[in-house]
């Protein structure tokens, strides 16, 4: 026979045994492995997490976490399975966890896809938004059978949440430009959990509503956005009072808008604002701070 | 016999506006060693490329061997006719002996190796051509004349009852001039050969060809035996240039006159010798 | 004095790489972030309560990580050797027809349009990768063959075209994503291997050693096509059908090679001129070899990208630059003093 109908025949068996035999098995669903009864080893893929396990009590736990996990302190001693972007598959199996949790983007899913395809359980959460951080906090006591501290924390955040939105009820809202980054300009939209947290301290979001969740923006924006401060979260620790200096600087030269006029341009630490998770109360009460200072001026934090 | 290349009303151009060939009808019968001279843009190479099917004829049709030039599948035409085209640098480093074997690709077993008759074939068309002790260089370290035999055999590999060569003495020293001719002739000879090379030299055309066949730039041709063709008045029809025809023994040649040419006088009886 | 390929030697040089090759594989198979004792692999998967870290680590993460590296290395340098007597051109490489910004631009799509659905449990993203690999090339082939039946220019300009065009709207689309969408993309275009799911990979395998076999038939018509093709034809080689079973299946493999691991480049371009340069430019040894040695590189590469910045990952596209890149450069200077068109 020809030597093309023999190539044709082989490698026409050769994909039909391979259906035949990995069939479409893996890929039907997550026929997830039943948990046990009690989950002693946990990873957990995101900073925030880490944080959520804490707080309901799980922090003993805690087998892996990834590298820029690091409140509580606790948290910074655990293993680490690799980045945020990029965890280290082998590191997450070496660990032996009961139970993985990551975030629900892209990169992350994929991995959890592909663990639950080994045989581990995984769960995924969205946490885009406070009202996914509440949810995320039940579903992960709902997993790990903490049903009562998830619910006691959330609940906690809540209370405090609600007692802040009174205080801050003056009627009307402080105007407010989050700015992330300065060359170029870059500030928070209204879709972000940060505008959320923004409107939970009482303010309103200078700029209007806008495609990009992040957009960067031109001098002429700044003008007409009139804002009445300016907050300029600092990324990764460092030098809060560096960055003030050089912030203070960099405003001084749009002196015509309200905030700058009135010298209110905050630098505060980004911790607690860039990670939507269980602090979420104290980052929001910082942000009210600045919004409002004569309100807390008696107020301990 | 019958002829081996005919050719019916042939008409060819590469635009609608300007017509190359016109209406050309001529056979060659096996056996002969044609030239195709004629000034340039006159459609030598077309000609060429058209009797190997490279081209398609505007209309008019050529046969090969009795059989019309359409019908043959790829490899049935390349069995009768072999080309070797003006010379190609070569983009990967194959060795003579390998580009020579490639002539015979068709003829290779199922899993695409060459056979020992194959290998014999290439060779006796290296020997042929002087180029056996080449065999492992490859084809970038050869001179021009050299790399120019090496097609040759390729050509002869082949096994074909004709060969097309266009210009195959183009940027060739003396030498190696004449030693091309030699070989093709001694193709012809020896194994009875039809040759067709299209060439700029009509001195070694009128040594060695039987035939020439001279394309005017205007469309116009001439073909027939070379002693009876290649005459100075056909020449300057053709080339539209005076040459001076001279004879030594056998062998006629013609030098083309230019203004500055030395000893010529312009006379009413035409050109005389001083 | 090089001595002609016979099938003996070819069987002889084909037997020593793949032993290579799987050696290469071993030894690389063993290198990672976490050690892994062979002993501990050979006990067995473990139960579904405590399931063996070393077996799945081993036989899970990375073998098929190790093949997907082998198969995607096999099949860019093969589709390279081709592009390279196809376009007669040795400074093609898979790419250079569109394919990548056409595979780009469908993964791009697929993060930014967030559809949650999957394919059998598999993301799509390789899906939209591939049609778009595929849709390209059929693009690219039209437009060439507007401008005459394939001619060789014709193709390279269509295909310079639709990069750009392609290039263009991949920026565009990445400027309105959401920052993480355009983290996983850029990162899926530098190059990336995982361990993919056994039916995949068996899949791929099919595709690709098929692919190889099928080009390595017809070698002997691409040696001829080397000289070009009147020359080609006129030695009685069917040069129309020869074209377009090489382009397709080189087009092919390659579309599966960037939908199952991003853009890799170098590859293509480099490992055929290593293989030339040692062994000679016949086909019907260079596919084969070619497809070997690009199989031993990618594992390599790969298995640096694992290791030298842990515990985050190299894209492998970046080590196989940071590799191809120089050894490019110096292929580039040999090949301009002995070839005249580069001057």
């Amino acid at each position: 026979m020809n030597k093309w109908l023999w190539l044709l025949l082989i490698v026409t068996c050769w994909m039909a045994i391979g259906v035949a035999v990995f069939g479409f098995r893996e890929g039907r669903g997550h026929s997830s492995t039943p948990l046990p009864d009690r989950i002693g080893r946990i990873v957990s893929l995101a900073p925030n997490i880490t944080e959520i396990l804490f707080a309901i009590g799980l922090g003993d736990e805690i087998v892996g976490v990834t590298l820029d996990s690091d409140y509580p302190s606790d948290a910074a001693e655990k293993p680490k399975v690799g980045t945020f972007w990029q965890p280290d598959i082998e590191a997450v199996v070496a660990a032996k966890p009961d139970l993985v949790i990551t975030l629900g983007f892209e990169q992350q899913k994929n991995l959890a896809e592909r663990l639950r395809r080994i045989g581990y359980n995984g769960l995924t959460v969205n946490i885009e938004k406070v009202g996914d951080l509440f949810a995320a906090i039940e579903k992960i006591g709902a997993e790990t059978n903490r049903q009562r501290q998830a619910n006691e924390l959330t609940g906690r955040i809540r209370a405090k949440l609600q007692r802040l939105a009174t205080l801050v009820d003056t009627g009307d809202n402080v105007r407010v430009l989050w700015v992330v980054q300065r060359e170029p300009l870059r500030v928070a939209g209204r879709g972000t959990f940060v505008n959320e947290m923004i409107e939970l301290a009482g303010g309103e979001n200078a700029i209007g509503p806008t495609v990009h969740k992040y957009p960067p923006i031109g001098s002429e924006q700044v003008l007409a956005s009139y804002t009445g401060v300016i907050i300029e979260p600092t990324m990764g620790g460092g030098d809060i009072k560096g960055q003030r200096d050089r912030a203070l600087q960099y405003w001084s030269k749009f002196k015509y808008i309200p905030a700058v006029a009135s010298n209110r341009v905050y630098v505060i630490d980004g911790d607690k604002v860039s990670r939507l998770g269980p602090r979420l109360y104290e980052g929001t009460e910082t942000i009210a701070r600045c919004l409002r200072p004569e309100i807390f001026k008696n107020i301990k934090q | 016999m019958s002829d081996i290349i005919e050719i019916e009303n042939l008409s060819f151009s590469y635009t609608s506006e300007t017509t190359i060939l016109k209406d050309m009808s001529f056979s060659i019968r096996p056996g002969t060693f044609v030239a195709i001279a004629g000034p340039n843009g006159a459609g030598k190479s077309s000609l060429l490329n058209l009797m190997c099917r490279a081209l398609k004829p505007k209309s008019g049709r050529i046969r090969v061997d009795a059989v019309a030039i359409e019908s043959y599948s790829t490899q049935a035409l390349a069995a009768k006719v072999a080309v070797v085209r003006q010379e190609l640098v070569p983009v990967f480093g194959f060795t003579v002996i390998e580009t020579v074997l490639m002539a015979r690709t068709p003829y290779y077993g199922s899993m695409g190796f060459e056979s020992k008759a194959d290998r014999e074939i290439a060779n006796e068309a290296l020997q042929a051509t002087d180029t056996a002790r080449f065999a492992s260089r490859p084809l970038t370290s050869l001179s021009s004349g050299e790399r120019q035999r090496v097609f040759i055999a390729r050509a002869l590999a082949q096994n074909s009852p004709i060969m097309l060569l266009d210009e195959p003495t183009n940027f060739l020293d003396l030498k190696h001039q004449v030693g091309v001719y030699d070989l093709l002739k001694a193709a012809q000879v020896e194994k009875g050969k039809t040759i067709v090379a299209v060439t700029h030299d009509i001195n070694l055309a009128g040594q060695y060809c039987d035939e020439i066949l001279l394309l005017g730039a205007d469309s116009s041709y001439h073909i027939g035996k070379t002693k009876t063709v290649l005459v100075p008045e056909r020449i300057k029809e053709i080339f539209d240039i005076d040459v001076f025809a001279g004879r030594i023994g056998r062998e006629e040649f013609f030098i083309p006159l230019g203004k500055f040419a030395k000893n010529h006088k312009k006379t009413d009886k035409g050109l005389k010798n001083i | 004095m090089k001595q002609l390929l016979t099938p003996k030697k070819l069987a002889i040089r084909v037997g020593s790489a793949l032993l290579l090759l799987a050696a290469v594989m071993f030894v690389c198979s063993m290198i990672g972030t976490e050690t892994v004792s062979l002993k501990a692999v050979f006990t067995g998967g473990g139960t579904e309560a405590s399931i063996n870290p070393d077996y799945v680590i081993f036989f899970r993460i990375r073998l098929p990580r190790i093949i997907l590296a082998g198969l995607v290395g096999a099949a860019l340098a093969c589709a390279g050797v081709v592009f390279q007597v196809l376009l007669r051109n040795p400074l093609a490489d898979p790419y250079i027809l569109g394919i990548s910004s056409g595979a780009g631009l469908g993964a791009i799509i697929a993060v930014i349009s967030g559809f949650n659905w999957t394919l059998w449990g598999r993301s799509p993203i390789a899906v939209f990768a591939f049609s778009g690999a595929l849709g390209t090339i059929w693009l690219v082939w039209f437009i060439g063959r507007l401008t005459g039946k394939f001619h060789v220019t014709g193709l390279l300009l269509a295909g310079v075209v639709v990069n750009a065009f392609f290039s263009a709207l991949m920026m565009f689309l990445t400027s309105i994503a959401k920052s993480d969408q355009v983290y996983a993309t850029i990162f899926w275009l530098m190059g990336n291997m995982k361990e993919g799911d056994f039916l995949v990979l068996w899949i791929a395998a099919g595709c690709v050693v098929g692919g190889i076999v099928a080009l390595f038939y017809i070698g002997p018509q691409l040696n001829a096509l080397s000289f070009g093709a009147d020359d080609a034809r006129s030695m009685g080689v069917n040069v129309a059908g020869t074209r377009i079973i090489a382009f397709g299946i080189a087009a092919g493999i390659t579309a599966v090679s960037v939908s199952l691991s991003g853009l890799i480049g170098f590859v293509g371009l480099v490992v055929p001129h290593g293989v030339r340069l040692v062994l000679g430019p016949d086909h019907r040894q260079l596919l084969p070899l070619s497809g070997i040695a690009g199989a031993i590189f990618l594992v390599i590469a790969d298995t640096l990208a694992r290791v030298i910045v842990a515990p985050a990952q190299l894209p492998v596209g970046v080590v196989t630059a940071i590799v191809g890149g120089p050894l490019f450069l110096i292929l580039l200077v040999k090949y301009s003093r002995k070839v005249n068109w580069l001057k």
